[in-house]
Formats: structure tokens, sequence, C-alpha cells
């Protein structure tokens, strides 16, 4: 399953099965996802045998003269069967089956065409993403097999997603495109007809490279089990992160047991993912802003952090969410202390929260302030603050220049900059992701995720969860 | 083992599956009643024992610290002719006789979940179970730290940890959890489980109340 998820996700060659000139069809689009960006072959199938997408099309899967490794099915529901057997007849190593109309539809016609593609597939040991979702995207590899296009503009990074819902990719996708999350893999498992959440964290951990962090999004399973053992026995290879729906607590109320009548199903899932060793988030902003930060930072080696404001109000702000989030303000040694003063006039707070207004015109001392906390083995990471204000416009341009000759940090560094759209662009794209630093929009989202690096770190050592509850 | 064993029964197994229990004897009459708590040692604890009563608190079935055999005669009489009168029709197997309990209540149970099977909780017992379900769980089997991160979760940890309610032999508390998830990978059988109060301190864990479904 390994090997022919890994050519599925690389494919050297694709087929489009259902690939139209009508934009009214799925085919259309996932042909416009395709051409111009995927540097292998396209095929596209269409039994008129016209152009399609400027490409020379095929009548069916048989005709196409070379190997096919990905075949993307749109066609309609009751020809499906049909296609995969044509799929395995072929050889093909993975399907993408974006058709609708399984066992996910109220008539049980769907549930029995789900049981029949479920045989055809076990028939070639066809691994299937789908039924019923967009597709998925590789963005190492510039392959967008799926019906939006636009998610090919999402940058190349570490974050691969795994989504039970395809409108949940589109929620996250764009926002990742807009807050800078860079992805490896992005996909919707559909209704999961044998490619489900266990195949794909064994996949990702062990053979995907280019994955750093995997976040998932569950709806609901029948059997979480096999995907809770995987990911424990995966535990402490790659990080894990999960976003939950369905938060109803409510227990058995007819039960004549204590313990059944508190078993809410979110409470079972807390705990069962906890014991897999995966980090819960309780929002899709969480997700993505926990995800980011994991791809760009280094873990913290503790929940002690500084927090370094250019304005005080951030500053404060910051500080004050460290605590329910399980963190505390570090407490700098004398020798930090001490660079700290030489670096900044006694104008404004020097210890933590530091004040860092007055150099505000120095970008070089900003970062000399920065690497000094970090250095101090009382901080495990720093929370960076600076918002724009007309004076201070040169501030971010001048840390890319001087950040050029900076070694990566060692610890992780979560910065807000906030400026009107279009001021700081360039130098928040520069510094963004880059030396151990993360990007995010507010500071309340940066202390969030400073806790969630710690709480990854401190359940990938095996170091339990502590006092993250009370 | 019957589908549903309750108190004095279901403590008993327990006890010879080698659970550490509160001492427990089931008498039928004051005289009776006395005799076993002078053979338990003093204080005792009564209890109500009907398969008809489910929170015996609440049916007010339950007298604690019971200093001598006077105690004892004049707690079992009030307790069953207010029984008797109370509840017509009931059921009563007689009065349990029971050593005094000592430490923090702590509730441990187990549930099969449709979709994750077997599942344990462990919670503080007393209020916090009743008002503020402060509870964790983790599936079946769990392993040390699981035990730990139990017990560590709950908001009211702090209770079991701080010397002034009588500080609990936590490792003790992890090992107990652990010997409940081995006795149920042991009895797949048991669908339902809560041992409910357990007592814990510094001297260790020991089982007061349980209820336990079989099927």
């Amino acid at each position: 399953m390994k090997e022919k998820l890994a050519r599925l996700f690389s494919p050297g060659s694709v087929a489009v099965v259902g690939a139209s000139n009508s934009f009214d069809k799925l085919g259309y689009h996932v042909m416009k996802s395709l051409v111009g960006n995927y540097r292998g072959r396209i095929f596209p199938v269409n039994p008129k045998g016209e152009k399609v997408w400027g490409l020379l099309s095929y009548p069916s899967l048989e005709a196409i003269p070379g190997d096919v490794d990905l075949a993307v099915v749109a066609v309609p529901a009751g020809m499906v069967g049909e296609t995969l057997h044509a799929c395995g007849r072929k050889g093909t190593s993975g399907v993408v089956l974006i058709t609708a109309g399984f066992k996910e539809i109220e008539d049980p016609v769907g549930a029995s065409l789900e049981a029949e593609i479920g045989g055809v597939a076990g028939q070639y040991g066809l691994p299937i993403i789908g039924p019923n979702t967009f597709g998925f995207v590789n963005l190492s590899c510039d392959v967008n097999a799926s019906f939006t296009s636009e998610f090919s503009r999402i940058q190349k990074g570490g974050v691969a997603l795994v989504s039970q819902s395809g409108g949940i990719c589109h929620l996250c996708g764009f926002l990742a495109i807009e807050q800078r999350v860079a992805m490896s893999k992005f996909m919707s498992l559909g209704n999961r007809c044998n490619v489900d959440f266990p195949e794909l964290l064994e996949y990702l951990v062990e053979e995907d490279d280019s994955t750093k962090v995997i976040a998932l999004y569950i709806e609901g399973l029948d059997e979480p089990r096999r995907l809770l053992d995987v990911a424990k026995s995966l535990k402490g290879r790659k990080p894990i992160i999960a976003l939950k729906a369905g938060k109803s607590e409510k227990g058995d109320s007819a039960s004549r047991f204590h313990t059944g009548s508190l078993a809410g199903n979110q409470a079972i899932w807390r705990g069962a993912l906890r014991q897999a060793g995966i980090l819960e988030v309780a929002t899709a902003e969480e997700l993505l802003d926990t995800a980011k930060a994991i791809d760009s930072c280094p873990l913290p080696p503790g929940a002690r952090v500084a927090v370094l404001s250019g304005q005080a109000g951030p500053g404060m702000i910051a500080s004050d969410a460290l605590e329910p989030h399980g963190l505390s303000l570090s407490r700098f040694s004398e020798e930090t202390q001490r660079r700290i003063n030489d670096l900044l006039p006694p104008i404004a707070i020097r210890t933590n929260p530091v004040d860092m207004g007055p150099a505000w015109y120095n970008p070089g001392n900003i970062i000399e302030i920065l690497r000094a906390v970090l250095e101090d083995e009382g901080t495990d990471g720093v929370i960076f603050l600076a918002m724009y204000a007309s004076a201070n416009l040169k501030l971010a341009e001048g840390m890319v220049e001087y950040m050029k000759a900076v070694d990566p940090f060692r610890k992780p560094v979560i910065a807000c900059f906030t400026a009107p759209p279009g001021i700081w662009d360039g130098p928040i794209d520069a510094l963004d992701r880059k030396k151990g630093i993360a990007i995010l929009p507010t500071p309340e989202r940066a202390a969030q995720a400073m806790a969630n690096l710690w709480k990854v770190s401190a359940l990938m050592n095996a170091e339990g969860v502590g006092t993250w509850d009370r | 083992m019957g589908p549903l064993m309750l108190s004095v029964d279901a403590v008993t197994f327990l006890e010879e599956e080698g659970f550490p229990v509160l001492r427990s004897l089931l008498a039928a009459s004051e005289d009776e009643a006395a005799v076993k708590a002078a053979e338990i040692g003093f204080p005792v604890t009564l209890k109500l024992s009907s398969p008809d009563v489910v929170h015996k608190t609440e049916a007010g079935g339950i007298r604690v610290s019971l200093r001598d055999a006077a105690e004892v005669r004049q707690a079992f009489t009030e307790m069953v002719s207010a029984f008797t009168s109370g509840n017509p029709g009931k059921r009563l197997d007689g009065v349990m006789v029971q050593e005094q309990g000592w430490g923090a209540e702590v509730i441990v149970g187990m549930l099969t979940d449709p979709q994750f099977g077997p599942v344990l909780m462990c919670g503080l017992g007393g209020v916090f179970v009743e008002v503020m379900k402060d509870v964790s769980f983790r599936l079946v089997p769990i392993e040390r730290r699981d035990a730990r991160d139990m017990l560590e979760e709950l908001k009211g940890y702090e209770v079991l940890v701080n010397p002034r309610s009588g500080s609990t032999d936590i490792a003790a508390v992890e090992d107990f959890l652990l010997r409940v998830s081995t006795f149920l990978e042991d009895h797949p059988e048991v669908q339902e489980m809560d041992l409910n109060p357990v007592f814990v301190s510094s001297r260790g864990v020991r089982i007061c109340d349980a209820r336990i479904k079989t099927g």
C-alpha cells in the first residue's frame, strides 16, 4: 500500500477520466488544475475523442499508449465500477475518485454502489482516495489532482493536511495561502473506500520526507482504534495534531453506571488522542497556526517564554495569554539582563516582558536583544511583537537585512508583524518561516501556538501532560 | 459471574481477583451486625444492601464512623425501619458492615463504547464527579504514563497531592489503574463497571463499593 500511495501522490503520468471542455463538468476543473502546473504526462480520457484543454484525448484508458500512474475519475456514479476495472487492467497505481453519490447519500443505491467499488478495488489492490472527494494536492512536486486549481498557490513546505471533509480543506487551503502556511500534501479522504487515516499516517510518517507535521481533521470514525493504534506505534517520529469535530459531551443518560453516564464521545476522543500522542486542537485556526509553527520552528525544551514587544500593550496581552495555556514568563539571567541593558536605554521596561520601543530605529539592536534572550538557558521560546507606525517603517526591512548574517535560531520565535496591507508585505514574507521564526496574526494566537509547540514536544518525548488542563 | 453484580457481591469478587478492598460482611440482624463490626474493628460503616436502591446516599442508606457495638446496633435498627416504612415492597438483603474508609474518594470506572470498545475512566469522587464531571478517559489497555496522565489531567488533582487533605500515594493509585486495566483485559466479559468510591490515601488504595455488569 505504501509504495502504491507513494506513486499515487507523485505520479509520472495522470489520466483524467471524464476530462471535459465544459465548465459545468468537474473534469474541466481537474484539467485546469493539472495543465500548466503538473510536469508529467496528462492523458485526458473522453469518449468524444476531441482535444481537451488543448491536449489529445483518448476514448478509453485502454487506448492510452503508455503507463498511467494515477487516474483521476470524475464520471457519473453508475460508470465508476467499469472505470475502476479499466484502471485495474491498465495497472494504474492509484485512483482519485471525485465522483459523489455513494454511501453518503440517502438513497440505498449509493451504499450498494460503494460496496461494488470496494470489491473492484480489492480485486486489483487499487488504492482509492475517495469517493466523494475534491482530490489531493501534492505541493512538493506540483501535482494538483483536485478540482480546485487555486490550491496550487499554497506555498511548498512541511505541513500535510488530511481531512475527512473537502469543505474544511477549502477553508484551510485558502487561509493557508493568506497566512503563509506552507504545505507538502493536502487532501480530503471523502468516503475512505480503502485509503483511510491509518494508511496515510503510515505513508506520511515513514515514506514522505517532505512532510514534517501532520494535521488531521476528523469528524467520526467507525473504528477509531485503527487510527489511534497506528499513531501510537509511530509516536515520537513526526508531530501529529488533530481537530475533532462533533463536540457533543452527553454520556448515556440511561446508564445505571456513573461511568456510562459521564462518558461523552468527545471526552473519550480527548483521552484517546492524548494516549496516541496526538495533540488535539479546538479550531481550524488553531490547527493551521500550530502546524505552521511546528513546520517553521524548533520545538521548545520547556514552557518558559520571553515576550519582546515594540509596544507595551501587545506585550501585556501576550503575557496574559501565557498562563492559561500552561506557559510562564521566563526570568532573565544577570548576563542576559546586562546584554539587554547595553542595547536598550533605561526609558522603558527592560525585564520580561521587554518593551523594545527605544530600540525601534535600530533593527540590529532589536535582533541582538532577541539573540541574547534566546541564548539564555532560562528561556525556552520567544514571542516577538512589532506593530507598524509611520516612524518605524524601515524596521522590518532592516531586520531582513540583519537576519541574513544570523544563524538559525535553536529555539522557537513566534512573531507578529502587524501593518497596513502592502506596507511590510515583502519583509514579512522574507522573515516568515525562516531561521526558526513563524509569523502569526495576533499576540494571543502567538501564545497559543507557542504553548502547542511545547505540548507537542512533551507528547513526543513522553513527558506527560502535566498541568495543561488546570 | 452474574449479569449485574452489586455492592457486597462485586466487592467480594474484586477481592478474590486480588484487588485491595475495604473489608465488608453482610449482616441480617442487629446482633450479627455488632459481631461482624467487632470482627472488622471499629470504626465501621453500615450500608443498606438492596437490589432496588441505586443511590444509597440519597436513600439514607449509609451511616459512617460508628465507634462501638451500641452505635452499630442503633444504626442498624434505624436504617432498617426507615427503609421498610419508606420503601414498601422493595427488597432488602441486609446491612453491610464495612471497615471505615480513609483518605480521598476516587471513582474508577469502565464502559464499553460502541466505537472505542473498553474505555477506562477515573475521577475524584463526591462533588467533583457529580457536579464538575471532572473525569479523564483512556482506552484499555493503558500504560503507566497513561495512568499518571489520567490523574494529572483532573482539575482536582491538587486535592490528591495537597498535604492538607492528607497527601495520597500517587504511585499506588497509578498501580491500581494499571491493575484495573489488566483485569479488564483478562475479563472481556465485563461490559460496565463502577468502582465508586475508592479510598486513596498515604496508606494506599481500597475499593469501598462497586458494581459490575457482564455480558
